[in-house]
């Protein structure tokens, strides 16, 4: 099988590169490991101090991470939309790039959503994603997207592969020991006839066809995360496409690099030619236009509306000293340069191309680099902090050795994959032309190296924890040495026919009444001016003791039916002794319901001890009613109390539990001659809660609306299904190898 | 002991489900004095309010004071819907309240869940002192956009969040429009008990390295009846915090109706324009008992000048 000349050729100038590796490539190798391996350290040194090593805060709190996210998820356009595009077009010239826009995908793929769990706090934690994973969250629209991107575009590159393994298969490589069992494998016993070629066609045409629609709901996806938050530059309907349209615009300008770099490296000149350069740089700058014009119609978008918060950002953008320099380069540059070097014919050469693509891609980071930092330094509200590295975001030495990795890990995979199948098809399937004629290669000047350097210093981290939390206890060792008079109150209570003493004691400590805690108050009973002590206790953090007065001393009657109470404290310390005095006539409240065609009413009932034990109505007195809420007492009314009785309207509008029961509460307060009573009662005359009232919580919930997982479950199982008949014609192919 | 818990969460389904909680506030402040340590029979009874109406003496002990387990804290008190009112006229900028959350969340000085913002619409009119928490919002972006459900909203109206689930990503924080969360960039530097203590997300403490935090609404001190510490703090009545099942909020001195409060005094929410709906509500800063001035004391220059600079003041 393939006899034919072409693909001899082919295999005769291919086969050395997987055969053997030149110095130069162990030193790539080499140098590229310790890059990759300086940022592993610092990845360690990300997870045993945390994001504090990063120049991510509070408010910038994606940072150089994320841009590498976007911008290599980007990249991988390349295979998914030029591959799969002029495959389906069967455009003739697509066949020698064909297999490096996909390597790009693949690879790119494979480290884009490693950067973007280098901005998750807690790695270890990854699990709850598929434990609690909720599907209205865009992140794991975007969990799932990549994970389907890019198994399909593994598998669309391996059918593109399938060909040329059988070749290798055919003519074993050299040097390659543990290659040649892989390569044998993988061919699936292809051996390239009509009806195996047929299944092959079928599914790689199958999949180009999935593979771009869903080339473009990944960069959708990527795009909402930051379309959907309510931030200025950020909530925009247009960041989808305009995402889209930029990710193509930069994997096309890779592309157009790492064909220059190949062809220089594997002296490819004869298969790569200037007219792939001209062509992918047409389109590139189809793609740049494009990018200019959904840039344009976003930044005039806002600045005619000027909403306030947008202008901030705009103002960041153009303003020289923040990010104007770099927005001229992203937006300017980045576009007008590549449309003059390939629309003039006198800069139009295959150098000046893949410097023009070079540049693309740059301004492209830098550009992500622009819509994600400036934003997260415009809050909505002002950013007030004092700290320099919060308010605005520079990179660490952490976040730049990551990057730099994640760059070379991209060169190395790519590196190796080079040796372990030819960069570009080896078998022509005859569909294309031969191009070889038309190369006129002009070497040109060698294409200097644009380095834009970044001068963003590593943040320094300064501590400012020097403030100490203000106690609010007071120091019990006051400075002066003057003692100190408190003040003890004693109240008295009587709720629920219990008979309460309450002792507050306080000090004013530099103006401010403070309690006294852990004092030893001593509660006492006066009876024909004889003290008896009935209790001591210790008060608590709020300065108060309380005792509850057994009932033989109320049955005593005390002094013509007033009882007179003391409480005293011995002094401690800095404070002097105290004593707090109270007189008390029993006083019964009751509380009763009625309704009468006047509404409904609360009516009070209220009587004094008399002589000869007897309960006798209380001639005048200020009643206070509440209802109790969770924290506190809501006054709902008052009244005075003629002749006994008082009476007022019940709050019927204050709301009860579900069947509408409210307690009500008549207090006398801090009454000279009663103190303090108090009677409650409860009737379900409230205003009902309603019953178990089901919170809306729209997207918040902890379901998603059912139209979303439906759409998820089509599209899901619309992709996987194809995938898995393609994955079937596979094994078919290997079935009808064996005959 | 699974018994004991349904019982516990029986008895507390049964007083908080009263919406009138108890007369432990009846004897006011006053009597619920003695504070009880947590999860164990205190002898102190509190009466509760049962649905149909009766009274009933349980132990505080029963109803309070166990900071809620991870997946109970997702609940929400039954009938409940927290909501706060801070009155900007009273408001000096004098970050009481700020000390006080600190304090009782274990917070480090910089770590911010209240912020203050000196606001001025447009250059007419006067800069007032805006202090900010988390806004509980009803429909909370925060909530969202969380991956795994760790930033929750609950049925009493409060947003909070599982340290415990949190998987970092940020994007919460990315989410919120009133840069009301923080991360824990770094290991927390905790006092010894603090870091030992169990974890509940009603508490939020101890905080765990690379999740987030906000202001948590106090869910664990209204289980026991008591004011979160920023109201509590506040020496000028800022901050009123109630239910607003009930009808009332209060700022530990006055008690007053809910809706005739936000009537009165045209209270408004903030940026409501964005949709998010929040819990927290703003009355306008009329009739100021400060000016604005007297909010700069204490602060830094560099402070000041901030302030002036975010307000377009010149002078
Ligand atoms: S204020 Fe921010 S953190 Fe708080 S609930 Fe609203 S969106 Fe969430
Ligand atoms: S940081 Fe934590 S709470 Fe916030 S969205 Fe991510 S997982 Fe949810």
């Amino acid at each position: 099988m393939y006899e034919d000349e072409k693909t001899q050729q082919n295999l005769y100038a291919f086969k050395p590169q997987l055969e053997k590796m030149s110095n130069w490539g162990i030193a790539l190798i080499v140098v590229l490991v310790t890059v990759i391996g300086f940022g592993v350290y610092a990845l360690y040194i990300q997870i045993v101090d945390g994001h504090i090593v990063t120049g991510m805060r509070d408010n910038v709190v994606w940072g150089l991470y994320i841009v590498n996210f976007i911008f290599f998820i980007g990249i991988s356009y390349a295979g998914a939309l030029i591959s799969g595009i002029l495959h389906l077009l069967r455009v003739p010239w697509r066949t020698p790039i064909i297999r490096m826009a996909e390597m790009i995908t693949v690879i790119s793929t494979m480290i884009g959503p490693a950067y973007i769990l280098l901005c998750i706090g807690r790695l270890d934690r990854l699990p709850n994603l598929l434990l609690f994973g909720r599907i209205q969250s865009p992140i794991i629209w975007d969990v799932i997207a990549i994970t389907t991107y890019l198994s399909g575009s593994i598998i669309f590159l391996y059918l593109a592969m399938i060909r040329d393994l059988s070749i290798l298969r055919d003519n074993p490589v050299k040097n390659a020991r543990w290659r040649n069992p892989i390569y044998k494998f993988l061919s699936v016993r292809y051996k390239d006839t009509t009806k195996q070629k047929e299944i092959l066609n079928v599914s790689t045409d199958l999949l180009s066809i999935v593979i771009i629609p869903l080339a473009i709901l990944v960069h959708s996806v990527l795009a909402w995360i930051f379309g959907m938050t309510l931030r200025p530059g950020w909530h925009s309907t247009i960041f989808a496409p305009y995402f889209v349209i930029a990710a193509v615009y930069s994997g096309t300008g890779v592309l157009i690099v790492v064909m220059w770099v190949f062809r220089k490296i594997y002296h490819l000149e004869a298969q790569i030619t200037k007219i792939h350069f001209n062509y992918l740089g047409i389109i590139m700058i189809i793609l740049g236009a494009l990018y200019g014009y959904f840039t344009f119609s976003e930044y005039l978008t806002s600045w005619y509306g000027s909403i306030k918060w947008d202008m901030e950002v705009l103002y960041r953008l153009f303003n020289p000293h923040e990010y104007l320099a770099l927005f001229v380069f992203a937006v300017f540059v980045g576009v007008l340069l590549p449309i003059i070097i390939v629309t003039v014919p006198k800069f139009r050469n295959i150098n000046s191309i893949a410097f023009a693509a070079a540049i693309a891609v740059l301004a492209l980071w830098i550009k992500r680099y622009l819509i994600i930092i400036p934003t997260l330094e415009s809050p909505l509200l002002p950013l007030h902090d004092l700290r320099p590295e919060y308010v605005k975001y520079s990179a660490t030495w952490v976040e730049w050795a990551l990057t730099f990795a994640g760059i070379a890990l991209f060169i190395l995979l790519f590196y190796l994959f080079s040796k372990f199948i030819p960069i570009m098809p080896i078998v022509r399937t005859g569909e294309e032309k031969d191009y070889s004629r038309l190369r006129k290669i002009v070497f040109e000047k060698q294409m200097k190296k644009v380095i834009k350097h970044h001068n963003k210093s590593d943040a320094a981290v300064t501590g400012m924890m020097i403030l100490l939390l203000l106690s609010f206890t007071p120091s019990l060792m006051a400075q002066d040495d003057s003692k100190i008079q408190p003040l003890l109150k004693l109240e008295y209570f009587h709720i629920d026919s219990v008979n309460k003493l309450a002792a507050t004691l306080k000090a004013k400590v530099d103006g401010k009444f403070l309690p006294l805690e852990d004092m030893e108050i001593a509660f006492k009973y006066s009876q024909g001016g004889n003290l008896t002590v009935m209790n001591i206790s210790t008060t608590n953090d709020k300065g108060r003791a309380s005792f509850d007065i057994p009932e033989e001393i109320i049955a005593s009657g005390g002094d013509k039916g007033v009882y007179l109470f003391e409480a005293s404290f011995a002094g401690k310390g800095n404070y002097e002794s105290a004593t707090g005095r109270n007189s008390m006539k029993p006083l019964r409240l009751e509380l009763s319901f009625s309704q009468k065609e006047g509404g409904k009413m609360a009516n009070l009932k209220a009587f004094e001890s008399g002589p000869d034990n007897q309960w006798i109505p209380v001639e005048n007195l200020d009643v206070v009613f509440y209802v109790p809420r969770t924290f506190s007492l809501l006054k709902v009314g008052q009244a005075s109390v003629v002749n006994g009785a008082a009476s007022v309207e019940f709050p019927t509008s204050v709301p009860g539990n579900q069947l509408g029961y409210l307690t009500l509460l008549a207090k006398v307060e801090d009454n000279e001659t009663y103190g303090n009573v108090e009677a409650s009662g409860t009737i379900n005359w409230g205003k009902p809660l309603p019953a178990d009232k089901i919170l809306k919580r729209g997207l918040g919930d902890t379901n998603a609306p059912l139209w979303m997982v439906y759409t998820l479950i089509v599209l899901l199982s619309l992709v996987w299904f194809h995938y898995m008949y393609v994955i079937y014609t596979v094994f078919r192919i290997r079935y009808l190898g064996k005959s | 002991m699974k018994r004991r818990s349904t019982n516990r969460r029986n008895f507390l389904r049964l007083g908080i489900a009263a919406g009138a909680t108890a007369l432990i506030a009846s004897g006011g402040s006053v009597l619920s004095a003695i504070s009880a340590p947590e999860n164990k029979e205190t002898g102190e009874k509190i009466k509760l309010l049962t649905p149909d109406g009766k009274l009933v003496e349980v132990d505080k002990g029963h109803v309070c004071c166990q900071p809620a387990g991870n997946l109970e804290a997702r609940q929400g008190l039954p009938d409940k819907k927290m909501v706060m009112v801070i009155d900007l006229a009273k408001c000096r900028n004098a970050r009481k309240c700020l000390q006080g959350c600190q304090k009782m969340h274990h917070l480090p000085p910089h770590m911010e869940w209240i912020k203050f913002y000196l606001l001025r619409d447009s250059e007419e009119m006067s800069p007032y002192w805006f202090p900010k928490p988390c806004l509980h919002c009803n429909n909370p972006p925060c909530v969202k956009v969380c991956p795994v459900g760790a930033t929750f909203k609950r049925t009493d109206g409060i947003v909070l969040i599982d340290n415990d689930r949190c998987i970092g990503c940020k994007f919460c924080m990315a989410a919120c429009p009133y840069s009301s969360r923080v991360f824990n960039w770094e290991e927390p530097k905790l006092d010894k008990g603090v870091d030992a203590a169990a974890y509940s997300p009603e508490t939020s403490s101890p905080p765990k390295m690379g999740t987030v935090s906000k202001c948590d609404f106090c869910p664990d001190m209204v289980r026991k009846g008591e004011l979160p510490n920023c109201v509590k703090s506040c020496p000028n009545g800022v901050f009123y915090y109630g239910d607003r099942n009930e009808d009332a909020v209060t700022n530990g001195t006055d008690t007053v109706r809910f809706s005739e409060l936000i009537d009165t005094r045209a209270a408004y929410r903030f940026m409501e324009e964005l949709g998010t709906e929040p819990s927290v509500y703003y009355l306008p800063a009329v009739d100021r008992a400060f000016d604005y001035k007297e909010g700069f004391e204490g602060l830094s220059e560099e402070e000041i000048t901030l302030y002036k600079k975010e307000a377009n003041i010149t002078e």
